[in-house]
């Protein structure tokens, strides 16, 4: 039944999408940092998981216990030496917007000409898991359930630590207004901080997933950085039922198109949707409307 | 401009003289850096011509550049050369209308994120094409074009761009980009059509990339999608001209020239280092050079002429203007914050819409001025229809106001500030007059003096004046104030009460929202008060103020 292999397909891809989206939700939606290098971490950390599998022998899910605190600190240091000054300088949100953008333009070309000569330019992948499984009738490999399978417990924690902690209260009021939460006491460049770190620490988390089951390459990362955007936007920013419905309605539609009309499309068929959506709610699907 | 610019003209002949026998003279490797070279002048100076005063950071080039070369691959053999220019720019015009009517309404993020991914769109759009309908992959262009001929023409296509970018900077026009750049809802208040305007500039800039490519095309004899469609000239242009600044015309060229160079030395000796160099440079303009090298220029020359102040006054002409709500109502979600209120405006009544905080007076200005649509009810402006309307047309029929938390255009003079008022209503003024108009306007809220400081660097206070000026140079017939007495001292607000009297005795209309009491009694003919929305008072100030409901809304409800 090609309905059920495309919705089956299409959902799985659909939520790891969500997931690979959540980290810039956080990046933008509350440090307002448009980190247009976000695909780099995600080929980074899967350059991170084939390394410790193949020469190491370290399965990426065990990989995931190293390498998600190390982007956690690796972006939290970003956030503090090189993106602090521009948070400072920044007279308001939209010049903060041009400048992140102009410098994570500047990151995304260091990060992959550095990955460029460490790794050279072909295409890696690694086979772990690569057993069938059978899905109401349609077949996915372990890997695809097992990524996706760990992609919705990171959902899922992510969305508690947001509406069960304080921590995550507060970066949720920063999201909202960043003026009116330091008014009340909180402490806004921390929780930026934290939220760029913790958006950093999701990435890595979705690069080892992906890399379990998807070719990378290093100069692959935009079209990863591509994908996030239309996601986030989309969903509306901040919003993370936003980023999940952006992001399955993005996998079932990719699937379908490459079934059904060309794998080459797949792109343009997204951004179809994107605009489509954008023109019809300019703050995006969960967004809300800024006055 | 100044007699002290006059030697630039021949200058500028000289040198494009110059560069034009360069090919005489040049061997191959020159030539084909000079090629280059005015390959990404022409890029980039495009490029700023649309993001320059937009600050809409665009990808898109790589894609109109692509559009351009692939015309010339698919039509060198069909028609001559010179057709397939002028389709290659038509086809880049057509394209950026569709992107822009699409994106330019959003917001800029979302614009800079579409145009990252238009090249990549079209290229997978091409090849699916040629692979599928035209069974073809690449595309060989037979032409018998020498390097030579591409300099010449890439040389004058570089000065119709440059010829072009001037004449819009000294065009309403390129005024209206810089105010939009500035402030977008300032722009719609002052009658311009921002989407309208920024289409425009789109367009051209498009045009210009497209012929680029379709110029270039003839220097690779094979093309394919992945060539014409390189995602890394879009980058180069933006670095390029941020570099040099891409606030100025000639900034980009200061940026062309040394990247250029430095990215030849790079591909010569290192070029697996490219992606790393070009990255260290981004960030090295972000911290270091955030207004280019152009920007380095304008900080050391800052400090700017005084001229003399002509002050003389024209009274506006009297107004037979009437406002008239009817049901008005504005809901955000659940929060009715504008509840079927009524209101009329006599011509040259003053009326006072008070109420306590959060009962909607704002939210009624922004109504009327069209910042926001109604849910339901009409507006009507001298007896027609403006309900709905775009701000930018109701500011064109004569409503111009003035916004609660000041907003001036920061990075314009005081004078231009006003210059944007003039130039965009139905009887624009332009050049001398504008400015003449312009020094009177400011003549008159006491800021004759800082004609040309920048409006950021005004007192809170002088900002609030200008502002007023500004809507003042649409020569309204209704002027909303929005709480502009707020904040004044006592001296200042005698001048502010007998400002705005001035104001009515030249006939014009107002409907001001304000809290000073004072000013309330003194200049108000009438008073509507407003709570949650509603309207719960109509009168005379004196008789409005005294009423137990209106005590009730300040004071808070005592139940009897």
């Amino acid at each position: 039944m090609i309905v059920v292999d495309i919705i089956v397909a299409g959902l799985i891809l659909g939520g790891l999408y969500a997931t690979v989206a959540l980290g810039l939700t956080l990046q933008y939606g509350v440090a307002r940092i448009m980190n247009l290098a976000y695909g780099e971490f995600i080929v980074a950390a899967a350059f991170g998981a084939w390394w410790l599998f193949t020469a190491n022998a370290i399965s990426p899910l065990a990989g995931l216990v190293v390498i998600v605190p190390l982007a956690f600190l690796a972006n939290w240091l970003i956030y503090h030496l090189l993106l602090m000054p521009l948070v400072r300088r920044a007279r308001s949100r939209e010049v903060l917007e041009g400048d992140s953008i102009l410098f994570t333009f500047g990151l995304l070309f260091v990060m992959q000409g550095v990955m460029l000569s460490l790794f050279g330019g072909q295409l890696y992948s690694y086979s772990y898991l690569l057993v069938p499984i059978d899905v109401i009738g349609t077949t996915v490999s372990a890997n695809r359930l097992i990524a996706f399978a760990f992609a919705i417990v990171i959902g899922l924690g992510l969305y508690l630590v947001l509406t069960r902690t304080r921590a995550g209260t507060a970066m949720r009021a920063v999201a909202v207004d960043p003026r009116s939460a330091r008014l009340v006491g909180i402490d806004v460049p921390r929780m930026s901080a934290l939220a760029f770190a913790l958006g950093g620490a999701l990435c890595a988390a979705a690069g080892v997933l992906i890399s379990m089951f998807l070719t990378f390459s290093a100069s692959g990362g935009v079209l990863f950085t591509m994908k996030a955007l239309i996601v986030v936007i989309m969903g509306g920013v901040g919003s993370l039922l936003g980023t999940l419905v952006a992001g399955l309605l993005l996998g079932l539609a990719e699937v379908a198109t490459a079934r059904l009309i060309d794998p080459g499309l797949t792109l343009a068929v997204n951004f179809a949707i994107f605009l489509a959506v954008l023109l019809v709610r300019p703050t995006g699907l969960f967004g809300r409307p800024s006055s | 401009m100044t007699a002290g610019r006059l030697w630039l003209g021949p200058l500028l002949i000289l040198a494009v003289v110059g560069l034009a026998v360069v090919p005489i003279y040049a061997n191959g490797y020159y030539l084909a850096l000079g090629i280059s070279m005015l390959n990404y002048v022409v890029l980039a100076t495009a490029w700023a011509l649309f993001s320059g005063p937009t600050r809409y950071i665009s990808l898109a080039t790589a894609a109109f550049f692509g559009i351009g070369a692939y015309t010339m691959a698919v039509l060198s053999e069909a028609i001559p050369v010179a057709a397939v220019i002028v389709v290659a720019a038509a086809v880049g015009v057509a394209v950026a209308l569709v992107v822009g009517l699409a994106t330019l309404r959003l917001r800029g993020v979302f614009f800079v994120i579409f145009t990252f991914g238009l090249a990549e769109l079209i290229r997978q759009i091409v090849t699916w094409y040629e692979v599928k309908i035209t069974k073809t992959v690449g595309r060989y262009i037979f032409l018998d074009i020498g390097q030579e001929q591409i300099y010449w023409q890439l040389l004058a296509l570089a000065v119709l761009v440059f010829v072009v970018g001037w004449l819009i900077g000294r065009s309403r026009l390129g005024l209206a980009m810089r105010v939009i750049g500035d402030d977008e809802t300032v722009a719609r208040h002052v009658a311009i059509d921002t989407t309208r305007a920024k289409l425009i500039l789109f367009a051209v800039s498009a045009a210009f990339m497209s012929v680029a490519g379709a110029v270039m095309a003839p220097r690779w004899t094979y093309i394919d999608s992945a060539i014409a469609f390189n995602p890394m000239i879009s980058f180069q242009v933006v670095i390029m001209a941020l570099l040099g600044g891409a606030g100025k015309l000639y900034g980009p060229l200061l940026g062309v020239i040394p990247l250029v160079l430095l990215f030849e030395v790079i591909n010569a000796n290192f070029p697996n280092h490219f992606a790393i160099v070009l990255g260290v440079v981004f960030i090295v303009i972000v911290y270091f050079l955030p207004g280019g090298v152009a920007g380095l220029y304008d900080r050391w020359r800052a400090g700017s002429i005084r001229l003399p102040v002509v002050a003389t006054r024209d009274s506006a002409a009297p107004g037979s203007a009437t406002l008239e709500l009817v049901g008005l109502r504005k809901a955000f979600g659940g929060l009715v914050a504008v509840d079927d209120l009524d209101l009329r405006a006599a011509p040259g009544e003053i009326v006072g819409l008070i109420g306590p905080n959060g009962s909607g007076k704002t939210t009624a200005l922004n109504l009327i001025s069209g910042a926001l649509k109604p849910d339901s009810g009409d507006i009507l402006f001298k007896g027609r229809p403006i309900t709905g309307l775009p701000a930018n047309r109701i500011a064109r029929l004569g409503v111009a106001r003035t916004f609660q938390i000041v907003r001036v255009l920061e990075h314009l003079s005081c004078l231009e500030n006003i210059v944007a008022g003039l130039a965009f209503r139905p009887q624009p003024l332009w050049g001398d007059a504008a400015r003449r108009r312009g020094r009177e306007l400011l003549d008159r809220v006491g800021l004759a003096e800082r004609a040309d400081v920048p409006a950021g660097d005004l007192t809170y206070i002088d900002q609030k004046r200008l502002e007023l000026a500004r809507a003042l140079a649409l020569d309204p017939e209704l002027l909303l104030l929005d709480e502009w007495l707020a904040g004044l001292n006592p001296s200042e607000l005698v001048i502010g009460i007998e400002l705005i009297q001035s104001l009515r005795d030249e006939g014009l209309t107002i409907v001001m929202v304000e809290h000073v009491m004072d000013a309330i009694r003194t200049l108000c003919d009438r008073c509507v008060v407003m709570n949650a929305g509603a309207r719960i008072a109509d009168g005379p100030p004196s008789a409005v103020l005294a009423e137990p409901d209106v005590i009730a809304a300040y004071l808070g409800g005592a139940d009897a």
